[in-house]
């Protein structure tokens, strides 16, 4: 087995040791900020029908002019992003009903919200380095500062549904842009054991755990299917790779592959060619798991989930690809979406 | 060691068994350090579920773990 998919096979632990010790601090000092739960989103009335659009942060996003393709067919479904993507979102006119926010990193993740407290362009080239949103690439200290009006200007309408182990910083900052928050807590371990930490935490505070699947992009589609029980779920952005010929200098585990495997780094990484675009798109060990991990989790859900990123290395029974105008036309008809590949 | 060789004299000084174990452990522990760098920011857990609402509630998988 290639290195890569070694590494990827070894992630679920991986992540348990590096997320418990700073999801559960986080979840100390969120504590005194709880007061709704995430199960109180079904009973809201959050956009028409049974289908709903997860907007993940992956570089098809823009490259595929997604959002913008989305705000001009007037979808009245219900539109779940995440917290990586609301910038790209408001920019382009698309408020999403819910946004999730998990990451318990405690500098990085507010900046998605417009962090109040950035003065100077960071020593963390986390922002510049990747493409997730190309507007903080090109000059981090404005981009910062028009995304801060543009979430002081939605942030009523948008709900959060947020993990205990999201970082104090989001929660203060998603708070004070009048945004409610809905709390949930990541499930870690089987709740079915005795020393569980899941079931600890769930006994602490009270809230359901929700299976995340590595990532944010992936617990945000469990939201939409799980709790908002919406039936035909469409992905944007969820590319979980990088496009061919992006450097690997500017992909997102660059650095730790590095320090880890110096000259042989590029042997951490595996591409995969798209069945339709016939391109080959590569991603780090982590986006092979979050892949894995995704297409295992979608056999056992009751809703259809049709794929329409348009790029990237999601694909596979029982994903179904398609161009968004497909699943929108097929939504506006009431119609199921045939299976297809039809990017 | 001593389960594989055998002397037929005594030595003077203590041979400290553990010590291969506690490297071995050593190596594992910064191997799970060093993957930990590369994982993801919200766990998995295999075969429970989707959201689960607590002991009183009904887990709302959509299906049954197989």
């Amino acid at each position: 087995m290639e290195l890569g998919r070694q590494i990827a096979s070894r992630l679920k632990e991986a992540t348990f040791e590096r997320v418990v010790a700073a999801g559960l601090s986080n979840a100390e000092i969120n504590g005194p900020r709880i007061q709704r739960s995430v199960l109180e989103l079904s009973r809201l009335r959050l956009g028409a029908g049974d289908s709903a659009i997860v907007v993940g942060a992956g570089p098809s996003l823009h490259r595929r002019r997604s959002l913008e393709r989305l705000r001009a067919s007037g979808y009245a479904g219900t539109v779940v992003a995440v917290d990586g993507a609301l910038g790209a979102c408001l920019r382009a006119g698309v408020v999403p009903h819910v946004v999730v926010s998990v990451d318990p990193h405690r500098e990085r993740i507010v900046r998605w919200f417009g962090d109040p407290a950035l003065s100077a362009a960071p020593a963390d080239d986390y922002f510049r380095r990747q493409e997730m949103d190309p507007a903080h690439a090109a000059d981090e200290l404005s981009a910062n500062r028009a995304l801060l009006r543009l979430v002081d200007a939605h942030g009523a309408s948008i709900r959060v549904a947020v993990a205990t182990s999201a970082a104090p910083e989001v929660v203060a900052r998603c708070a004070a842009a009048g945004m409610e928050l809905f709390w949930w807590n990541p499930m870690y371990d089987d709740y079915d054991r005795s020393e569980s930490v899941s079931l600890r935490l769930h006994r602490a505070n009270g809230l359901p755990c929700l299976n995340g699947g590595g990532n944010v992009g992936t617990a945000a589609w469990v939201i939409a299917h799980a709790v908002l029980e919406k039936r035909r779920v469409a992905l944007l952005g969820i590319d979980f790779s990088y496009p061919p010929g992006t450097p690997y200098e500017r992909t997102q585990y660059y650095p730790e592959l590095r320090a880890l495997f110096g000259d042989r780094f590029a042997e951490a990484y595996v591409s995969l060619e798209h069945p339709v675009l016939k391109e080959r798109w590569f991603c780090d060990p982590a986006y092979w798991w979050f892949r894995d991990v995704f297409l295992e989790m979608a056999r056992e859900a009751e809703c259809r989930t049709v794929n329409c990123t348009e790029g990237g290395i999601l694909f596979g029974d029982p994903i179904e690809l398609a161009p968004l105008e497909d699943f929108l036309a097929d939504v506006r008809a009431g119609a199921d979406v045939t299976p297809s590949e039809r990017t | 060691m001593t389960k594989f060789l055998k002397g037929n004299y005594t030595l003077d000084v203590t041979i400290d068994e553990t010590g291969d174990g506690e490297a071995m452990q050593t190596v594992e522990e910064f191997e799970r350090k060093a993957l930990s760098r590369l994982g993801g920011s919200i766990c998995f857990v295999s075969k429970k579920g989707f959201l689960w609402k607590g002991e009183d509630g009904a887990r709302t998988s959509d299906r049954q773990p197989s």
